[in-house]
């Protein structure tokens, strides 16, 4: 959809909105007081998670668990490379290349088998993780965990630390959305969609199922490493715990609340997974598990798409009148189940990140 | 060698602590293509029911009849109040609903009757019978017993009962079960009333052993998610099977691989899982389903 | 009517963006937590003082998470319904307590001490290694003090690199030393078997009966086994530990359902060795009855606070009070199911002390004065326990006695019998 050719003078007015976004982010840190900068964060942290389960779940249809553990795994090397004083980008490179590699074993593996046999596999990372985390204590500092401070305001900048930290957040959490939305809206998405919709159909057309359910695979681990790079960052500690299958299990809610298949849904996933515990924790701090499990009820209940399902109509609206000045689009990919990614418009994500 | 049989009968009453709720999820899942990640949490709810009256002096049998009449009901009532609305829906969000209930249910019991320990008595005796030099308590054999006839009861419900090959229907194409003349919409309130009957019995069965918590299930749900699986999500005496197989390999290899040990145990169900469904697709005991393109 | 949205849209933003730029022009106040120099330190004011807790209130630790809260609680509800708690400055303040949950999870405790930090004037009395070890950091970076935490993990009593912090109660190697000695000097030749907890807590402990025993000839380890705190049974590590004919085991657990299960196991195995329990799970009324303990020759245990459960306190002043306290101003109707009530009551009284002792209303006097309480003999301490700080290296309870079970509650014991 973002390929409609736009009137040449209405280039400035597609450029003003991203720039008027931009502005507005990296002006917002500055005004914000600490506490919001770091729910912000945090929110950053989670949203990036839940756009690598997205990639894997909502765009391609399989099913996965184990989200956490390559967010365990990222936070680890990370804690690991900052606490033996590697260079930075190194670690960066690391903590996203080491479970992007390991994401890719265990999909050359698991995308053998069928739907609920990759759902069990994934089941097993954070499960095995966890005791496996404790017994390598000589690199991740057993149930103890790591701390690793990092990312401190650089002398000159006058920055506070905490907004700092914001803009690496936003900066990188940005880049892994705009690149994550290029690859969904161009020819890979279809693919995905098409793998996502009917593998057999897939085949068929000549698209190997298998070569894309890993490469989606591999592509959310690499995320995953991204997201535990960023936790490192602004949660500076990490342990067995961290990667927990409650965690995953409250991850892939967050997806499913924010709205699968949805890069904006995403960003509301990752707000849901920060705010709703802190929310709960305003109302009553003795019932958060009934708050948590009756606002998740409620807002599905209200809200099967998820959140992001909340813009779409604004979205469709748009489009249909950017239909009526352009030329109609080629292929409308699978726009069946309301979650597939023909539903979402360029100007509903916009507002989401740079 | 005596440690190893006392191992292997270990093993095998643990075991049925997963097998009991798997056979719940097995239920479910037959009746509405679903995992329903609540399913320890509604038997829990069940077995704090129990509790609730045996501590009011109503005879343990009557709270625990009591609480499976409760079950039925609240089962029936989630599917027609709350389920209902996501079954023709996408599937990942019916999932993430019963992952919502589960917490919602999970907070409900910790509200209810705090988040202590609560004794639950059990219907058999702890005390311990011995043969061949191994010892079991009776409460094991007797939990272990009442899941074997519980899994005959169910096989024969889908194999040989009007009412299970409805409900079998209802999941694979509730479209044409509908069109056949099948009531789709009280078959599915039927078939979580039933399953929640099941969880009901498991939770007042494993509750004496587990100690009343309102978390009480959590971990035992990841091995009955896997018993699930690796029986063959069609088969009640697969499931069970492949749950004492779990308990008793994983107690084998914390043993005798050092490599694994106690800590990495947890990775025999998963490592079987694999093996198993490289060479058989469907499961040990499942029935392979063909794919419509 | 599609240009009229956008233009609306872009004309939000605009106005949004200018509006920021205006906040931004003014200055920002507070970015670093702490140091706030000469004036009074966040969290405190003439009439009160407020503290805060970020702990389990839901989830598998939910039960001792909650009685944190509660002894705590009650403490300083009874104390302001009095008319407050007495500083060292000559004010009188009421204590006020914001417990937040954090499910054990290290990430949300760090939100938590986010969202605290700025409104009060100390942390304290949380539950977890995890998660306490996830903001101290931060805590140590704002200046926050984190005191009489409920862990034993020894980082948070080490003065050098916890200076904002304090672990309440004995770490754990102190624990298991404690036993270890009574064991070693018992002048009789023993077996020992060890099933500890795989994380930091059973570590603790072994290493620290270990290092008593090093040396022992009477002491000889002939099994060591761990568990999963997530396991759903030890049966299959009690019927491995029975076949190594141990007549001792040292059983260091924190999971109070396998407690019991355990005790169970292997009375059905007719393995009766003589036990002991950590202090955590080793309530008469909990673990013990339930367990069937009376089975067992001897169930050994080490402690610092009196048993609420036990017959011998029942008439106790302290724990009369404890228990009325906990049911009016603790919203803990229930007897208390956890030690961890009886060691936030501790707290309080800790805190009162260190408040007493304050001359300035900041968090650095704080510190300094929490640090010079020696001897003191908080309600509820069993005799032969105190409350001391002042020691580089040790928590606020440094010490324990070991406790032999009597049928309904526990003794004291000087002796291995």
């Amino acid at each position: 959809m973002a390929s409609v050719p736009s009137p040449r003078q209405r280039s400035w007015v597609r450029w003003a909105g991203p720039l008027l976004l931009v502005v507005v982010l990296a002006v917002l840190p500055l005004v914000f007081p600490e506490s919001v900068n770091e729910i912000i964060a945090r929110i950053g942290v989670f949203a990036v998670a839940v756009l690598g389960l997205n990639l894997v779940m909502g765009y391609t249809g399989q099913v996965s668990l184990g989200q956490i553990f390559f967010l365990g795994l990222g936070a680890y090397v990370t804690a690991y490379g900052v606490s033996n004083d590697w260079n930075i980008v190194v670690v960066f490179v690391l903590a996203c290349t080491i479970p992007a590699v390991v994401g890719l074993l265990v999909a050359l593996a698991a995308a053998r088998l069928g739907g609920l046999a990759i759902a069990m596999v994934t089941v097993a990372l954070p499960i095995v993780g966890v005791p496996l985390a404790k017994r390598l204590s000589d690199y991740t500092g057993g149930s103890q965990g790591l701390s690793a401070r990092f990312g401190d305001a650089p002398e000159g900048t006058g920055l506070y630390d905490d907004q700092w930290r914001l803009y690496l957040v936003l900066a990188i959490g940005g880049a892994v959305f705009l690149l994550t939305r290029n690859l969904v809206r161009g020819k890979y998405g279809r693919v995905f969609a098409i793998v996502k919709k009917n593998e057999n159909v897939a085949s068929s057309v000549g698209i190997s199922p298998y070569r894309y359910k890993v490469l989606a695979f591999t592509l959310a681990s690499l995320i995953g490493g991204v997201s535990g790079f960023l936790y490192m960052l602004v949660i500076q500690y990490t342990s067995p715990e961290t990667m927990s299958f409650g965690h995953s299990i409250q991850l892939l809610a967050a997806m499913v609340i924010g709205g699968a298949g949805s890069i904006l849904g995403s960003i509301l996933g990752g707000a849901y997974y920060v705010l709703v515990p802190q929310l709960t924790n305003l109302v009553d701090p003795s019932l958060t598990a009934l708050l948590q499990g009756a606002t998740l009820l409620v807002v599905l209940f209200v809200l099967p798409g998820g959140l992001a399902s909340l813009a779409r109509p604004l979205g469709r609206g748009r489009r249909s009148s950017h239909d009526r000045r352009g030329p109609t689009p080629p292929i409308t990919p699978s726009a069946t189940t309301g979650s597939g990614t023909a539903a979402e418009t360029p100007e509903t994500e916009r507002q989401g990140h740079p | 060698m005596a440690t190893f049989i006392q191992l292997v009968v270990d093993g095998l009453s643990t075991g049925s602590i997963y097998a009991a709720i798997a056979l719940a999820l097995v239920l479910v899942h037959q009746a509405t293509g679903l995992i329903n990640f609540a399913q320890g949490g509604m038997a829990v709810l069940a077995a704090y029911s129990a509790w609730w009256l045996t501590a009011r002096g109503v005879p343990l049998v009557l709270a625990i009849l009591a609480s499976i009449v409760l079950s039925f009901l609240l089962g029936a009532a989630v599917e027609r109040w709350l389920m209902r609305r996501f079954e023709r829906g996408d599937p990942d969000t019916a999932v993430v609903v019963t992952i919502g209930l589960l917490t919602l249910i999970t907070g409900i019991c910790g509200w209810l009757f705090t988040y202590n320990n609560q004794q639950f008595p059990s219907l058999f005796s702890l005390d311990a019978v011995s043969f061949l030099g191994v010892s079991v308590s009776q409460r094991s054999i007797g939990t272990t017993l009442v899941i074997v006839v519980v899994m005959f009861l169910l096989q024969g419900l889908f194999a040989g009962t009007k009412l299970g090959l409805a409900l079998r229907a209802v999941a694979i194409n509730p479209q044409s079960a509908a069109f056949s003349g099948l009531p789709v919409e009280r078959l599915l309130m039927v078939g979580w009333g039933l399953a929640a009957v099941l969880g009901a019995i498991a939770g007042a069965m494993v509750a004496p052993q587990l100690t009343l918590t309102p978390g009480m299930l959590d971990n035992a749900l990841v091995y009955a998610l896997a018993a699930v699986i690796l029986g063959g999500l069609s088969s009640p005496v697969g499931v069970v099977v492949a749950a004492w197989i779990i308990g008793v390999l994983e107690n084998l290899a914390a043993v005798y691989i050092p490599l694994i040990g106690y800590d990495l145990k947890v990775a025999v169900p998963f490592i079987l899982i694999f093996v198993v469904l490289v060479i058989r697709p469907q499961g040990l005991f499942g029935r392979k389903t063909v794919v419509r393109v | 009517m599609n240009m009229h949205s956008r233009s609306r849209k872009a004309l939000g933003i605009a106005v949004a963006s200018a509006l920021a730029l205006t906040l931004a022009g003014c200055a920002r106040e507070g970015g670093g937590g702490g140091a706030s120099g000469g004036g009074a330190s966040p969290g405190i004011t003439d009439t009160a003082v407020k503290l805060g807790i970020s702990t389990p209130l839901s989830g598998a630790t939910a039960g001792p998470g909650t009685c944190t809260v509660a002894g705590v609680t009650a403490y300083f509800g009874a104390k302001n319904a009095e008319g407050g708690v007495a500083f060292g400055d000559g004010k009188t303040r009421t204590v006020e307590i914001e417990a937040l949950d954090d499910g054990y999870d290290p990430q949300r405790a760090k939100a938590n001490y986010d969202s605290l930090k700025g409104d009060v004037f100390a942390m304290t009395a949380g539950l977890g290694t995890p998660t306490n070890r996830a903001w101290r950091d931060a805590a140590i970076a704002d200046e926050v003090p984190q005191v009489l935490v409920m862990t034993g993990d020894p980082l948070f009593s080490d003065t050098e690199e916890s200076p904002w912090q304090l672990g309440f109660v004995p770490i754990y190697q102190n624990e298991g030393e404690a036993f270890g000695k009574l064991l070693a000097s018992s002048g009789g030749a023993h077996k020992v078997a060890i099933l500890s907890q795989n994380d930091d807590y059973g570590a603790g402990y072994v290493e620290g009966f270990k290092s008593a025993v090093e040396g022992a000839g009477n002491v000889q380890i002939v099994g060591e086994l761990t568990y999963e705190a997530t396991d759903t049974s030890v049966d299959a590590q009690i019927t491995q530990l029975a076949a190594s004919g141990a007549d001792v085991i040292f059983n260091a657990m924190s999971v109070t359902p396998l407690t019991v299960s355990a005790l169970q196991k292997a009375q059905q195995l007719n393995w009766l060795p003589r036990w002991f329990l950590p202090s955590n799970t080793s309530s008469p009324g909990a673990v013990v009855e339930p367990g069937g303990g009376a089975a067992f020759p001897a169930i050994y245990s080490v402690s610092f606070a009196k048993a609420p459960a036990s017959p011998a306190f029942a008439e106790d002043e302290d724990v009369r009070t404890y228990l009325a306290a906990l049911k009016e101003h603790g919203n803990y109707p229930d007897a208390p199911a956890f030690p961890h009530c009886q060691w936030s009551w501790m707290v309080g009284a800790t805190l009162e002390q260190a408040f007493a002792k304050m001359t300035a209303p900041t968090r650095e006097d704080f510190m300094r004065a929490l640090r010079s309480i020696e001897n003191f003999e908080a309600p509820l301490m069993l005799p032969g326990t105190a409350v001391s700080t002042t020691e580089a290296g040790q928590p606020a309870v440094p010490t324990v006695v070991v406790q032999k079970y009597n049928g309904k509650g526990y003794d004291t014991v000087e002796a291995f019998e």
